[in-house]
């Protein structure tokens, strides 16, 4: 399966975005990783040119939220990505703030998957399970 | 005298053309009445019988400049890509068309010469489905090319008459590759430069590649501070004729595609003060700028009307002024210059001939005032000598 990944916004946690695409890789998808400081619509662009199953977002510093307002608003001029699996981890909030509260609200923002200070391996495990499920 | 200056150049424009020997540079207004070999035989015939055809190397400029239509996927990546590739190439673009979205898009009237199609990775199928081929149906062009994801290349090839096919513009990593699109946009307009305007005519008189002018210009820019005291990054204005050519760095856009040139040029096709003349009248009536300008000049909006030295004048500086607006985040554009940052401004082409340095300056600096609102005031080089052509053309 195919992922477009990177870091959302005014963001350059380069480190975790170069372990998010070497864990895709390891565990079989194929992945075209857009770095760090990428903006929403380069990132549904890239969905579109390599016809991508999966749109995996991470932020650092809480910089999703202000960018993932515009999500709905940006998907829908998009045509065909009805069946986006939609996910995005890290640390999302500036501050504090604990994951019954995070979860909802960026499901409220279109993703179908949100892992908040969730480690990298138990969030890849989900996103498996997730697509399994959803397969069958 | 070494080997490189034997040469005899010529560069044939929509207005004048110029010949440069190792001696002289000579400039002469073409005669249209006149198929231009014969008018260069008639004007400069004993310069060129005295070069072997070995010896002639010639560019043109006559007016040039293709129209393109670019059918792609995204902003971000295919029509991004092909546009970048397309005006390094020399080429106008009209129109962009955002496939998915293609039905809501009216039909360009004029015959397009060629039109350019592009999405996807190569493993990315299923892209291009009819409402692509009911869309090309209703449009009249010349050429056409895809650049897209190989996967969709038969299906394209069966369903589009004449379809060019070339390797993808796009790698799996989601970069460009500009070299086969820039080679066969580059060849074309070659073509078009040659087959327009009797060009092939002058072939009797060289064995050597007819090459398009903006092309050899853009040759000269890594090299062009061993003639002139120019300071990186710099924009070089080339008002011709028919067109107006800007060759800028690199590092005066905000952009991450990386391409092994480090200069991009973009081509004004309808901006020239003698065979685009009305067109640029036109862009100036619809600049609200232009009228404080023309002001500022001391003359009245009647001198569009006139005939005369004076009007030829404020013609070029309204070029000038329009030229630097276009590329300014006044106007929201392809490529919008951080002009703020820009230490020198070359002016190359007949514009050097009638302007003199305080004219221009006048211009760039009524410029930086009223669209930027600043000070700034970046060193104004003009080619009078036509330096940049001769330089690329002896490195060619």
């Amino acid at each position: 399966m195919k992922v477009v990944t990177g870091v959302v916004g005014n963001d350059i946690h380069v480190v975790a975005n170069r372990l998010i695409e070497l864990s895709l890789h390891a565990r079989g998808f194929e992945v075209f990783n857009l770095g760090v400081n990428t903006y929403l619509e380069e990132f549904f662009d890239a969905v579109v040119e390599t016809g991508a199953d999966i749109l995996l977002i991470s932020s650092l510093n809480g910089e999703a939220e202000g960018w993932s307002r515009e999500i709905k608003l940006l998907k829908s001029k998009y045509k065909n990505l009805e069946n986006l699996v939609m996910v995005i981890g890290g640390n999302l909030v500036v501050g504090s703030a604990d994951a019954d509260t995070i979860v909802p609200k960026y499901k409220n923002y279109g993703f179908d998957l949100v892992f908040h200070q969730v480690d990298l391996s138990t969030g890849l495990d989900t996103l498996e399970e997730f697509l399994k499920e959803r397969n069958k | 005298m070494s080997k490189m200056n034997d040469k005899l150049l010529i560069d044939v424009g929509s207005t004048y053309f110029k010949l440069c020997t190792p001696t002289s540079i000579e400039q002469h207004l073409r005669d249209f009445n006149k198929g231009i070999l014969d008018d260069l035989k008639y004007k400069c015939g004993s310069t060129i019988d005295s070069y072997e055809k070995d010896d002639v190397h010639i560019c043109s400029s006559a007016n040039g400049g293709l129209s393109t239509l670019i059918i792609g996927l995204t902003n971000s990546f295919s029509l991004k890509y092909a546009k970048n590739i397309a005006f390094n190439s020399g080429i106008n673009i009209i129109e962009t068309v955002m496939y998915q979205n293609i039905q809501e898009y009216s039909i360009p009237s004029d015959t397009i010469d060629v039109i350019i199609i592009v999405g996807g990775i190569n493993s990315n199928s299923n892209i291009f489905s009819s409402d692509l081929y009911s869309y090309l149906n209703k449009l009249n062009y010349s050429n056409i090319v895809y650049v897209g994801s190989e996967t969709q290349a038969p299906a394209l090839k069966e369903n589009i008459e004449n379809t060019v096919i070339l390797p993808n513009i796009i790698d799996n990593k989601l970069h460009i590759i500009e070299e086969n699109l820039k080679v066969y946009l580059t060849n074309l307009y070659q073509e078009d430069i040659v087959g327009k305007e009797d060009i092939k005519h002058l072939y009797d008189i060289t064995s050597n590649q007819i090459y398009s002018t903006p092309y050899i210009v853009n040759k000269t820019l890594p090299i062009i501070h061993t003639k002139f005291a120019v300071v990186n990054p710099y924009i070089l204005i080339d008002i011709g004729g028919a067109t107006t050519d800007i060759h800028y760095s690199k590092d005066l856009v905000d952009d991450n595609i990386v391409t092994e040139n480090e200069y991009d040029r973009l081509v004004f096709k309808k901006l020239g003060v003698y065979k685009s003349k009305e067109s640029l009248i036109f862009a100036a009536q619809n600049n609200e700028f232009v009228y404080e300008l023309l002001t500022h000049l001391k003359v009245t909006e009647n001198i569009f009307q006139e005939q005369s030295q004076k009007a030829t004048k404020v013609l070029m500086q309204l070029a000038i002024f329009l030229v630097l607006c276009k590329m300014s985040h006044y106007k929201q554009a392809y490529v919008n210059l951080k002009l703020l940052s820009i230490n020198s401004i070359v002016l190359t082409g007949g514009i050097t001939k009638v302007l003199s340095s305080q004219e221009i300056e006048d211009i760039i600096s009524f410029f930086y005032k009223k669209i930027l609102n600043s000070e700034h005031n970046p060193v104004t080089i003009l080619d009078s000598n036509y330096d940049i052509w001769t330089l690329g053309a002896k490195g060619k």
